[in-house]
């Protein structure tokens, strides 16, 4: 059965990059959304079992989707794909429930290695 | 930046203008966020620098006429008060000139934070700066040629201005360009008042220019 993904971030070219970097034979459901409030929805709709999200966006940024996620104790993989490449960002994101932090421009491999190491793929 | 040597009435800058053509909304979505992954590289730079955390936000990116540039700088930067900048120019695929610039209180969080006398000597401060200036300048300047797979270089940095008000450091007379894109990020210092703003300006060719190079990256992707 496909699972549903949701790929988050306010630029096209973005998504394009990371959906691009998804391994080909994985089967997914894929969702596209703008920003967090468009995460939440999808994450409601159920069009969200994983999660990449990125951080800097306007409306609602990926710190407070984390936030929500966390204190609704709403039950997401979530992936951080982010440019800002600090330790510190990478700390943060996971003590809010990532799963795990990616480096912008977005990988194959950096993807393939989240996905291997928890068995989704 | 791009000063300009001989007189040129403001009807011929006016002319000028209308032959550039906007970027299309993928173009600007492409530029964007290849000035954030830049723009992220240049944060953890300063962040490592500092030993603080570096709060970034979105990118800003508008196309200026001349006789606005003062008005758009100023609302980036949001700030009306004595200013320090340095300015480094770029040149290779894209010409253009990087300028950071400071608040005061900003100059004094950095020299704190970097282990200095809040109270520095003028030479010293002026190092500082620089130093800062150039960090920031080159994290971004290199960003963007790995993203975009282009070569650029920079110049080493030189102080445009100390302590001076924002309206005395851009003087649309002495511009040589009459439109520029006009990039914008920003750094603030967590915890502290610290704030630099990078601002980079890019004259008509060089914006003809990165429209080729945008397309190819996109074609790329």
């Amino acid at each position: 059965m496909a699972i549903p993904v949701t790929v988050v971030d306010d630029s096209k070219i973005s998504r394009k990059m990371v959906i691009r970097a998804l391994p080909p034979q994985w089967n997914i459901e894929l969702t596209q959304a703008e920003n967090g409030e468009e995460a939440m929805a999808a994450y409601r709709d159920g069009k969200a079992e994983v999660m990449f999200l990125d951080l800097t966006m306007p409306v609602m940024d990926g710190y407070q989707v984390l936030e929500r996620l966390q204190k609704e104790q709403l039950n997401t993989f979530v992936v951080v794909i982010s440019a800002d490449i600090q330790p510190e960002a990478q700390a943060r994101v996971k003590k809010l429930g990532a799963m795990a932090f990616i480096k912008k421009p977005v990988k194959t491999s950096d993807i393939e290695n989240v996905l291997h190491e928890y068995g989704i793929v | 930046m791009y000063y300009t040597n001989t007189a040129s009435s403001k009807s011929d800058k006016k002319t000028a203008i209308m032959s550039i053509q906007p970027y299309t909304e993928d173009q600007n979505d492409a530029l964007q966020e290849v000035v954030n992954i830049a723009m992220g590289q240049a944060g953890d730079s300063l962040a490592r620098i500092l030993g603080r955390f570096v709060e970034l936000s979105i990118p800003r990116i508008h196309l200026v006429n001349v006789d606005d540039v003062i008005k758009t700088v100023t609302s980036m930067v949001n700030n009306n008060t004595e200013i320090s900048a340095i300015r480094q120019a770029f040149s290779n695929s894209l010409r253009g000139e990087a300028i950071v610039v400071f608040a005061q209180t900003g100059a004094d969080d950095l020299a704190d934070l970097m282990g200095y006398d809040t109270d520095l000597a003028p030479s010293a401060e002026q190092e500082l700066l620089l130093e800062v200036g150039n960090l920031l300048v080159g994290a971004i300047i290199n960003g963007i040629s790995d993203t975009l797979e282009t070569d650029l270089s920079f110049s080493a940095p030189s102080l445009m201005a100390e302590r001076t008000p924002l309206d005395q450091v851009l003087v649309p007379e002495q511009l040589s360009w009459s439109h520029s894109l006009l990039m914008e990020v920003n750094f603030a210092i967590e915890g502290r008042d610290a704030k630099c703003h990078l601002l980079m300006f890019m004259a008509e060719e060089a914006i003809n220019t990165l429209r080729g190079i945008l397309d190819e990256f996109m074609d790329g992707i």
